[in-house]
């Protein structure tokens, strides 16, 4: 193998994450095993947003030469499911352990039947590589809960590779046979034989950029939902290679105030003719609105009927179903702030309150009746507008207990129960 | 026969044979068939005969409720015993008792007695604690629906809201009477009361054990005079109509923790989840998280368990006509008010829905209806679109991934207007040969999509 495929051995990782659970209504650690690969000299480590997120509460990294150092999140983007860690440099400084980095490649350049090396650590064997081609090197798949219940994969395109991917794999280095990262392997169909997926290098450059300047991507929101035309453009009575179908609009959005429904058909946007024939090219539609600066103004030009029409709308930013996340050791129940998004996907009037996502046997919470799935509404007939209403309550309440008056949605129905010491 | 029937009551304890041979005409199988579009579907049940014109009930569980009074039918009465039943006719049920009324044909009501004949004098006695009781069972189909007699002490009597007797074992078939040692009429067996097994496996041990309901027998009963005062609520239609409605939707009960937290321990309440719109509790000003505390000035009382309290607002409800007017005393935050409401019809139900079933789509269209409009927390003034109600395994609406409840908005592009427009629509495409293809525009949950039918 070339010295550049020697350099990349030298700088993949393992890393071991112990994350902060919530969903028992206790404080939980949870242990986990993923890969990475070193980018730079200063210490910056590539890995799967699955690997290491914000709930982790310790990251160890082993190097190539066996030891072990600390690291920190610098930030993740769990759209892309990547994460970027930093070692701990004054450790590695003090201890005068040395490694190695890799650069990327350039995954535009990839053809089919390329050969691709996949390096990490499979079931906790450290440094395996395996060999194989790269079998797709556009795939599209839609996950909207990939990473822990957070989205994912709306904005980028997977490398397919039959390159053998295991569990552990994850967050590690897709490469060429000159040790340039051409991706970063991400997941495999469980149960099927080498169907492996990575995130491309040119997506992945992208986002360590953006993750090194700001700690965080930020993208914009319109509220569409896209499908792709295929085969219905006559239908729709546009020329084949024009347009992309709205098939959904999400209510309160962007989108819906400036008129747009679903069924139809986007011409352009801000000027520039868009093409979603084929669901390999939504992804980059939704990464070019994504790409707007928040607030920025977007010209849409659509068909409805026989009809053509634009509009304008103002984008506002992207934000996870997923909210933060909370557990009370009082009452023994974990909760998760109520989103716009998970209020938009289940019909809730708005955003007030937080989901129950885990109670702990014998507590308060669970006396009471809560339950996963419950939504929490009033404290003490008080709206839950924050994480904070039910933090401080629950100070007060763990200060001096005494009966607590909750409001709790379940599916539709309101229901009242008082939490007691 | 009357006047024999009526002698019996006083007959002597020991006679339960001769008790039997009299009472046992008034129970009956029912036999009726659901007909939906891919399959007929026999169900049977039994019933009590209320009166000499072959008038029968039968519990509520007896009949499917999300099923149309279209689709079910050749409803037919068997005497126990007798494996030829005569014809029978469905009268709808009622809303405030949850029976359903069936009549039997004139030929067959000679060999009926109405349980009346066995009401005794007087207002109707309720049974004492450890009293003993017996009631009627009846065999399946293959048996010829031969009765057997069921015998039990009552256990504990409750209201729920309706007081309801419990026995020690399976006292009556559900919907079939039980009587007192001297032959009385004491109550008709409940539904949902039968006794649970666990049957453990025999070849795997510390396996899950399966639960065994009995669904034949029950025991439990609705105590004569949660009965007898009712049995004459034959409806007017099939659909039960008028029906009241208040449009207090999801009622949930205030449990005794919140109701001390409240400083109203002494009584029972229900909070209301959301007022629907348009409904006579908007329009008299009632809110969603309004706590129910009182109906006409009486205090909701409290039940065991606290739940019950929502079937009694809703029989409140129920027993009420259209026009009728109800107060309702509110806690609204730290305030108590009264309002009052005019109780309306109800809107159309999705049983009394309009559908339609193309044959080559594969699907059924359904009339979109308030309910559902409610269920899709959509704005009620305007009913548009139409449901898939029933959509055919590996049809062209399957393949393309129709799914029931789907809420269909438009077709080929043009709006849905009304349920007529779009059957005229459908029947188009689904005899018209040389189509190809038809987009329906559909919304499930918060998404909507575009579904291509492929017809050919």
């Amino acid at each position: 193998m070339s010295g550049g495929f020697d350099r990349l051995l030298d700088s993949v990782v393992r890393i071991d994450v112990r994350e902060l659970n919530f969903e028992d209504g206790a404080r939980r650690i949870d242990a986990g095993i993923g890969s990475g690969v070193i980018l730079s000299q200063d210490g910056l480590i590539l890995t799967n947003a699955h690997v290491a997120g914000p709930k982790a509460v310790e990251i160890n990294v082993t190097l190539s030469s066996l030891e072990r150092v600390s690291a920190r999140l610098v930030g993740w983007d769990h759209w892309t499911d990547l994460a970027l860690l930093r070692m701990n440099m004054d450790e590695v400084k003090r201890r005068g352990l040395a490694f190695k980095h890799a650069d990327f490649g350039d995954s535009d350049k990839l053809y089919v039947g390329e050969t691709v090396f996949a390096v990490g650590t499979p079931h906790g064997l450290t440094r395996t590589v395996t060999r194989g081609i790269i079998s797709n090197n556009n795939r599209y798949f839609e996950d909207t809960e990939g990473v822990d219940g957070y989205e994912t994969g709306n904005f980028n395109t997977w490398l397919q590779t039959d390159a053998a991917i295991n569990p552990g794999n994850s967050g590690g280095p897709l490469v060429t046979d000159d040790g340039r990262i051409v991706g970063i392997t991400s997941r495999a169909y469980l149960g099927a034989n080498n169907l492996g997926f990575a995130i491309p290098s040119a997506t992945a450059k992208r986002i360590v950029a953006g993750l090194v300047r700001d700690g965080s991507i930020t993208r914009s929101y319109i509220g569409i939902i896209p499908k792709a035309l295929q085969d219905l453009e006559g239908f729709y009575d546009v020329a084949t290679n024009t347009g992309v179908l709205v098939e959904s609009v999400e209510s309160g959005s962007p989108a819906a105030g400036a008129g747009l429904q679903a069924g139809d058909v986007i011409l352009a946007i801000d000027g520039k003719k868009v093409d979603g024939r084929f669901p390999e090219q939504l992804p980059p539609i939704q990464n070019m609105i994504a790409g707007q600066a928040v607030g920025s103004q977007l010209a849409i030009t659509y068909k409805r009927g026989s009809r053509e029409a634009s509009a304008t709308l103002v984008t506002t930013r992207l934000e996870s179903r997923m909210g933060e996340e909370w557990v009370s050791d009082t009452w023994g129940m974990g909760v998760q702030k109520i989103s716009r998004a998970f209020a938009r996907e289940n019909q809730l009037p708005d955003d007030t309150g937080v989901l129950v996502i885990g109670v702990q046997r014998g507590f308060p919470a669970e006396v009471a009746g809560l339950a996963r799935g419950d939504i929490i509404t009033k404290i003490n007939q008080s709206p839950v507008a924050s994480m904070d209403v039910v933090r401080s309550v629950d100070a007060a309440y763990t200060a001096r207990p005494a009966p607590t008056l909750f409001e709790v949605q379940r599916e539709r129905r309101v229901s009242l129960v008082v939490l007691k010491p | 026969m009357l006047a024999a029937a009526c002698c019996a009551v006083g007959a002597r304890a020991s006679d339960l044979p001769s008790l039997w041979a009299e009472r046992v005409k008034c129970a009956v199988a029912v036999e009726y068939i659901t007909q939906t579009e891919l399959e007929r579907r026999p169900t049977i049940a039994y019933g009590t005969v209320v009166d000499s014109e072959g008038t029968i009930i039968l519990p509520s569980a007896a009949i499917d409720l999300r099923v149309s009074p279209k689709q079910i039918r050749d409803f037919k009465v068997y005497v126990p015993g007798d494996p030829e039943g005569s014809p029978a006719e469905y009268l709808g049920r009622d809303a405030f008792t949850g029976w359903h009324f069936v009549r039997a044909n004139a030929s067959v009501r000679s060999r009926l007695v109405p349980v009346t004949a066995f009401a005794g004098p007087g207002e109707p006695r309720e049974a004492s604690l450890a009293e003993e009781v017996w009631g009627i069972g009846i065999r399946n189909k293959d048996e010829d629906f031969t009765p057997y007699i069921l015998q039990s002490r009552v256990a504990l009597i409750q209201a729920l809201p309706q007081r309801t007797a419990i026995a020690q074992q399976e006292v009556a078939g559900p919907g079939l009477p039980v009587f007192d040692r001297e032959g009385r009429f004491m109550g008709l067996g409940a539904s949902s009361f039968g006794q649970t097994f666990l049957q453990f496996s025999g070849a795997e041990r510390g396996g899950t054990p399966i639960m065994l309901v009995n669904v034949e027998e029950s025991s439990a009963f609705l105590v004569a005079g949660e009965v007898l005062p009712y049995i004459g609520r034959v409806p007017k239609n099939a659909f039960g109509r008028p029906l009241a409605w208040l449009g207090a939707y999801g009622l949930e009960p205030m449990d005794r923790e919140v109701a001390a937290f409240l400083k109203l321990a002494s009584q029972s309440g229900a909070v209301v989840s959301e007022v629907l719109e348009g409904s006579p509790a908007e329009k008299a000003g009632l809110k969603a998280h309004d706590i129910i505390l009182g109906v006409d000035g009486v205090p909701l009382p409290r039940f065991r368990p606290d739940r019950v309290v929502v079937d009694y607002v809703e029989r409140l409800i129920a027993v009420r006509s259209p026009g009728d007017a109800m107060t309702l005393s509110i806690l609204r935050g730290p305030s108590r008010l009264e309002i009052r409401a005019r109780l309306e019809e109800e809107p159309r139900l999705v049983r009394e829905a309009d559908r339609t079933y193309f044959e080559k789509i594969g699907f059924t269209a359904r009339e979109f209806v308030y309910g559902d409009a409610i269920a899709r927390h959509s704005p009620t003034s305007e009913l548009r679109g139409i449901v898939a109600h029933l959509v055919k395994p590996n049809s062209p609406a399957d393949i393309a991934g129709l799914r029931p409840d789907d809420w269909i908005k438009e077709i080929d592009g043009a709006e849905i207007k009304d349920f007529a427009s779009a059957v005229g629509r459908l029947s188009e495409i689904d005899k018209d040969l040389m189509r190809t293809e038809t987009v329906f525009l559909v919304s499930r949950g918060s998404d909507t999509a575009v579904l291509r039918i492929k017809l050919r």
